[in-house]
């Protein structure tokens, strides 16, 4: 048991480092909102990897579970999730932002394979995944619906208002994960304070769980305990580093690398350049 | 009769199981639905911008939802919602002002009136836009949306007009304006709430002579060019009314027809010119003010033809 779990441990973590590899190429090749991506890659491994039933080869199987990028921005690490699950071929993502490529520079579902939802614009997924979890249960369907937010991004009043409509129809088929870097265009907690964050979504009726969000092992148990209560949302406040895995680049927003700015990366993310 | 806005939605949602109805603080629109299927009924609350974005994620798991909400609030607060998460996302929702088209509210504030509705709900690519005059043309615009898989906005209405035609016999077309008398001086186009204002007018014309054409253009986009230009062709003067700022509304729309075909015929677009209607007084008090009555439109026809 415990040697599956340590092998199971050590492949997300490896897809999880393949994400961050693929962001860092992306961010070699043109602007990329880099730092937000990186910090969410071991969620991104454990939901794609493990967690979430999704079929690259039916994006639109009905009993799928749904992802929505709230915080669009970061779609560079998603789409490396989706390719290097095999959605579309990996050496797509060497196109980002070329003329007509499926890269974009934001979420587009209109572009990329596997995309539930066109995102770009904060504090608009949780709505989204409020109205899918409802549809879900309309069909009376176990399909669950997963959405990562930002956390400068809950300075937006609109998912309040998606935050409150989930618990109040009890949808214990939606997941809201924060990922909690700290850092937006500055210190979040500076520009406009979320804390206490974990009560404030306690009062709005969620069952809240604090974890490191870089710990692969307790992404794992936690995403395992899904739902945390019966008949309530669950969130998960996912501590983590913005720029997580290159150590220049810690807490910036955006980052484009020159070639050798881009080995140095690479080198840290243990690749041979 | 006509059926009302709930009825046909009922009607419709026993035939196809992925109709749904969402509510934002307006229940009774889906009251008959939800005593039907209570799970297919979903109050969110007095909350525009979650009313649409949960429809757009009912519409994602393949539903067809009606989001319901008051016609000033559901086409602000959440237009971006409107624009991005139905518009681009090419989300098949059905939105729906329920309460206070134009400025039906009158008196009750310039917060309540819904002056820029046709504008804002137009301005986003691939959203269709409805303003039926009665409730015969809402019982139609909400069965034509039902079928089309694209988002729409429907400013609902009731009452009767006194159209002259028992309604077996009239017929509705989205995107076709619906012609309500026949003349051959001038053409009035009115729109939702000021489709009376032009049959009034049109009697009003008749005792001096002056005959009119009078249409309901209760499709505002994609907009009846063909319609517009025959009239500008035939007649000698065109007038739009309409409870809504001139400004990228009913009258901007048709300028743009006239303009884009090099038309040269007059264009006269009875409005808010570019006011709000702050005053304190009826519905028919703020029309008189702000000259969106059939007296405005005489006035208007005489002047300008003489």
């Amino acid at each position: 048991m415990d040697k599956d779990r340590q092998k199971l441990i050590s492949e997300l973590e490896e897809k999880a480092r393949k994400i961050r590899v693929l962001v860092v190429k992306m961010a070699g090749m043109s602007d990329c909102h880099t730092g937000g991506s990186l910090s969410m890659a071991d969620m991104l491994s454990a939901l794609y990897f493990y967690t979430m039933k999704v079929d690259p080869q039916n994006p639109l199987w009905d009993g799928r579970d749904y992802f929505i990028l709230s915080k669009g921005h970061t779609v560079p690490a998603l789409d490396a999730a989706l390719a290097i699950k095999g959605f579309f071929p990996e050496e797509a993502v060497t196109t980002h932002l070329e003329l007509d490529s499926i890269i974009s520079g934001h979420a587009c579902a209109k572009a990329t394979p596997g995309i539930e939802v066109s995102t770009g614009s904060l504090g608009h997924g949780l709505s989204i995944g409020v109205g899918t979890a409802l549809g879900i249960r309309m069909d009376k369907a176990s399909n669950r619906v997963f959405v990562i937010l930002g956390d400068g991004e809950l300075q937006e009043g609109s998912n309040w208002e998606s935050a409150m409509s989930a618990s109040h129809h009890k949808l214990d088929n939606l997941i809201a994960i924060v990922d909690r870097n700290r850092y937006q265009t500055g210190p979040t907690e500076a520009m406009m304070s979320l804390e206490p964050l974990a009560d404030k979504w306690k009062s709005f009726g969620w069952a809240v769980k604090t974890i490191n969000g870089h710990d692969i092992g307790q992404i794992v148990d936690t995403l395992d305990s899904l739902p945390f209560e019966k008949g309530r949302p669950s969130v998960i406040i996912s501590e983590t580093i913005k720029g997580k895995g290159v150590s220049f680049i810690m807490n910036h927003h955006m980052a484009r690398f020159n070639e050798e700015r881009l080995k140095e990366a690479l080198r840290e993310l243990g690749e041979e350049v | 009769m006509a059926k009302s806005f709930s009825e046909v939605l009922l009607e419709l949602a026993i035939d196809d199981p992925r109709i749904c109805g969402v509510s934002c603080d307006c229940w009774g629109f889906i009251a008959p639905l939800a005593q039907r299927f209570p799970e297919r009924a979903i109050e969110l609350g007095i909350a525009e911008q979650n009313l649409i974005g949960v429809s757009a994620g009912l519409a994602l798991r393949g539903k067809i939802p009606f989001a319901i909400g008051m016609n000033p609030f559901v086409t602000m607060r959440c237009f971006e919602q409107i624009r991005t998460d139905l518009g681009y996302g090419s989300r098949n929702v059905k939105v729906i002002g329920g309460y206070g088209s134009g400025l039906m509210y009158g008196g009750w504030g310039c917060t309540h009136h819904a002056i820029e509705e046709i504008g804002l709900m137009r301005l986003i690519p691939t959203m269709v836009v409805l303003m039926p005059s009665d409730a015969y043309e809402t019982e139609q615009a909400v069965r034509a949306v039902a079928k089309m898989d694209c988002p729409a906005y429907i400013s609902l209405a009731g009452g009767t007009l006194p159209i002259g035609k028992p309604e077996s016999e009239r017929s509705y077309e989205l995107g076709k304006a619906s012609l309500l008398r026949e003349g051959d001086d001038v053409t009035i186009f009115g729109t939702g709430m000021t489709v009376g204002d032009t049959l009034r007018a049109y009697d009003m014309l008749a005792e001096k002579g002056i005959s009119a054409r009078v249409y309901s253009m209760h499709t505002i986009k994609p907009i009846d060019n063909e319609t517009i230009l025959k009239s500008a062709k035939e007649t000698k003067l065109i007038i739009t009314i309409e409870e809504h700022t001139v400004i990228g509304g009913l009258g901007g729309a048709v300028a743009e027809v006239l303009a884009d075909a090099g038309a040269g015929t007059p264009l006269k677009r009875l409005g808010l010119q570019d006011v709000f209607a702050c005053m304190v007084g009826s519905h028919k008090d703020v029309k008189e003010r702000f000259g969106i009555t059939s007296e405005a439109i005489v006035d208007t026809v005489l002047k300008t033809l003489k």
